[in-house]
C-alpha cells in the first residue's frame, strides 16, 4: 500500500502543480498584450474564470458528429496531462523518466493534435476542416525542428531522456557549447509559438477569420469540451514554457526556494516575451508561416551540424 | 574570447540565411547591416589578449565602410526604384532555406578537409566562413534582381571577410584595406550605374526577356 502510495503521490503532486500554475500564463499574456495597447485588460485570473464558467455548461453537439468528436477534448487534455509528468519544472522533478521519453513526448504532442484534426473533420464543416488541414501541414514542419533540436539536445547531454536532456545536464553543458544553446532556443521558441499557434504564427484572439488555425478548430466545442480544450492548450504552453525555461535558465543553487523563485521569474519572463511578440507583430501570411517554421528548422539543423562538429 | 568568436560565427552565418529568406529588400539591407556590424567585432575578438592598433582600424573600417556607408548607399539607390520587394526569386524562399541548410552542411562538410596555415583560435570561423558565402552565392544566383544580386555579393564579400580573418597574422593590413576600399568603391558604381540603368529604362530586371505585349519584362 505504501509502495502505491509512493508512486502514485508525486504524480498527483506534479499534477496539482502544474494543472493549477498552467492557466495563470494565459493571464499573464493577455495582460501584457493590454498594457501594450494601453488598456486594463482582465484580470490575471481570467483563464481561471473563464474556465470555472465553462465547467458549469452543458455541451451541444452537432447531429452530424461522432463519438470521435465528443472523445477528442478529453484525450488531447490526458495526452497533455500525461505529457507534464515527463517534463521537469524547476525543482518539481519529472515523476515519469525513462531512456527514450522523448518520443514518447513527441508521439503524446502528436496524439493529441491527431483528435483534435479528427474531431474538427468530424463535424462536417468545410470551414474546420481548412482549419485541419493547416494544423496538420504545420505541425508537420514544427515537429520537424522539434525533433531536431531534440537531437541536438540529446548529442549534447549524452541522454535520450527529456527530464535528463532539459534539466540535471543542461548546466554542464552552457559551460562550453554556448552558441549552440543559442540555436537550439531561437529554433525551439519559434517551434513554441507555431506548436501554441502564438501571434506570427496564429491569433488566439480571433474567431470567424479566414487564416485562423486552432481556434477554427475549436469552433463547434462548447461547454465542458471546449473547457478540456482550453486547458489543454494551457498545459501545452505551460509544458513548452517548462521546456524553454529549463534550458535557458538552468541554474541550480541548491536552496529550494530560490531555485523555484528563478524558475518562477523565467516563466513568467517568457510569458512577458510572448506577450511582447505578440504585441509588436502582426500575423503573418499563410504563406510566410511555412518560411517561419522552415527557418526554424534551418536554426535547429545548423545547431546540430555545430554540435557534431565541435563534438 | 573564443566564445564570443563562435557566437558571431554562428549570427553571421544565420544572418546570411536569413537574407537569404527575406524577399523585402529594405530588410535584406538592414540584415547585411546588422551582420556587417557583428562582423566588424570579429578582429577584436580574434586578439583580444593583445589588440593592436591594426585590429582597431580593422575594426573602425570595416563598421563604418559596411555596416554603416554600403547600407546608406544601398538605401539611397532603392529611393529611386519604385520596386520595394523580389517579386519573383528563381526558386520559392520555402526551397531557399532549405537549399541553405544542405549548403551550410556542404560548408561544414568540405571545411573538415581543409587545412589552414596557422592556429585559429575559434574552429568554427573557417567552416562558418565558407557558408556565408555559400549562402551568399546563393543569394546571389537565385534572385532576379539587380539590386538583390549586389547584395547577395555582399554577403559572399562578408563570408571572404571572415575567412580573411582567418588568416590575419599572414595578411598585411594595406591588402585588406584596399580590398575593404575596393568593396566600397563596387558598391558605389554598382549604385550609380544600376541608377543610370533605372532613368533609361525604368527597371533594373536582371533576367532580361520580353513578353507577349513587348514589355520589358
Amino acid at each position: 500500500m505504501s509502495s502505491l502510495l509512493n508512486v502514485t503521490f508525486p504524480v498527483l503532486a506534479h499534477w496539482m502543480i502544474v494543472c493549477l500554475l498552467s492557466p495563470f500564463f494565459l493571464g499573464v499574456i493577455a495582460r501584457v498584450k493590454a498594457f501594450f495597447s494601453g488598456k486594463a485588460g482582465p484580470p490575471v485570473l481570467q483563464p481561471y474564470f473563464d474556465l470555472a464558467r465553462l465547467f458549469r455548461k452543458k455541451c451541444v453537439y452537432s447531429s452530424t458528429a461522432t463519438w470521435v468528436f465528443r472523445a477528442a477534448p478529453v484525450i488531447i487534455l490526458a495526452a497533455m496531462m500525461a505529457l507534464s509528468l515527463l517534463v521537469p519544472f524547476g525543482i518539481c522533478k519529472a515523476p515519469v523518466q525513462f531512456s527514450g521519453d522523448i518520443l514518447l513526448a513527441v508521439y503524446l504532442l502528436a496524439l493529441g493534435r491527431f483528435f483534435m484534426i479528427l474531431a474538427a473533420l468530424d463535424t462536417g464543416s468545410s470551414f474546420e476542416g481548412m482549419g485541419a488541414s493547416r494544423e496538420a501541414f504545420f505541425s508537420c514542419l514544427s515537429e520537424l525542428a522539434l525533433f531536431m533540436n531534440f537531437i541536438t539536445l540529446a548529442l549534447l547531454t549524452r541522454s535520450i531522456s527529456l527530464a535528463r536532456m532539459i534539466g540535471a545536464d543542461v548546466p554542464i553543458v552552457w559551460g562550453g557549447m554556448e552558441p549552440t544553446l543559442l540555436l537550439a532556443v531561437a529554433s525551439l521558441f519559434i517551434v513554441l509559438l507555431a506548436e501554441n499557434r502564438r501571434i506570427p504564427v496564429d491569433d488566439p484572439e480571433t474567431h470567424l477569420e479566414l487564416t485562423m488555425i486552432h481556434e477554427v478548430m475549436i469552433l463547434d466545442h462548447s461547454g465542458v469540451d471546449l473547457a478540456y480544450l482550453l486547458y489543454a492548450s494551457a498545459l501545452k504552453l505551460f509544458i513548452f514554457f517548462g521546456i524553454l525555461v529549463s534550458i535557458i535558465v538552468p541554474v541550480r543553487t541548491g536552496y529550494p526556494v530560490t531555485d523555484t523563485a528563478i524558475f518562477l521569474g523565467g516563466m513568467l519572463g517568457l510569458a512577458a516575451l510572448v506577450g511582447i511578440v505578440e504585441s509588436s507583430m502582426a500575423r503573418l501570411r499563410l504563406n510566410r508561416v511555412r518560411l517561419l517554421l522552415l527557418i526554424s528548422f534551418a536554426l535547429a539543423f545548423f545547431g546540430l551540424i555545430v554540435t557534431l562538429w565541435r563534438a | 574570447m573564443t566564445l564570443w568568436i563562435d557566437v558571431s560565427c554562428i549570427l553571421v552565418v544565420f544572418l546570411a540565411l536569413s537574407v537569404l529568406a527575406t524577399n523585402r529588400i529594405v530588410g535584406m539591407i538592414k540584415i547585411f547591416a546588422v551582420q556587417s556590424f557583428i562582423l566588424s567585432f570579429v578582429p577584436l575578438f580574434l586578439h583580444a589578449d593583445a589588440v593592436s592598433g591594426r585590429d582597431i582600424t580593422l575594426s573602425l573600417v570595416t563598421m563604418v565602410l559596411k555596416a554603416i556607408l554600403v547600407p546608406a548607399i544601398l538605401f539611397w539607390q532603392i529611393r529611386h526604384i519604385s520596386m520595394r520587394s523580389e517579386i519573383k526569386p528563381l526558386i520559392g524562399l520555402g526551397t531557399s532555406i532549405l537549399f541553405g541548410a544542405v549548403l551550410i552542411a556542404v560548408a561544414f562538410w568540405v571545411s573538415l578537409s581543409l587545412r589552414l596555415p596557422g592556429k585559429l583560435l575559434s574552429s568554427l570561423v573557417l567552416p562558418c566562413s565558407l557558408a556565408t558565402m555559400l549562402l551568399g552565392f546563393m543569394t546571389m544566383v537565385t534572385r532576379t534582381r539587380a539590386i538583390t544580386q549586389v547584395l547577395g555579393y555582399m554577403v559572399i564579400e562578408n563570408g571572404i571577410f571572415l575567412f580573411a580573418l582567418s588568416l590575419f597574422d599572414a595578411m598585411p593590413v594595406l591588402i585588406e584595406m584596399g580590398i575593404l576600399l575596393d568593396i566600397f568603391v563596387a558598391v558605389l558604381i554598382m549604385a550609380i550605374v544600376l541608377n543610370h540603368i533605372n532613368e533609361e529604362f525604368e527597371r533594373t530586371g536582371g533576367s532580361a526577356g520580353r513578353s507577349k505585349t513587348g514589355e520589358t519584362v
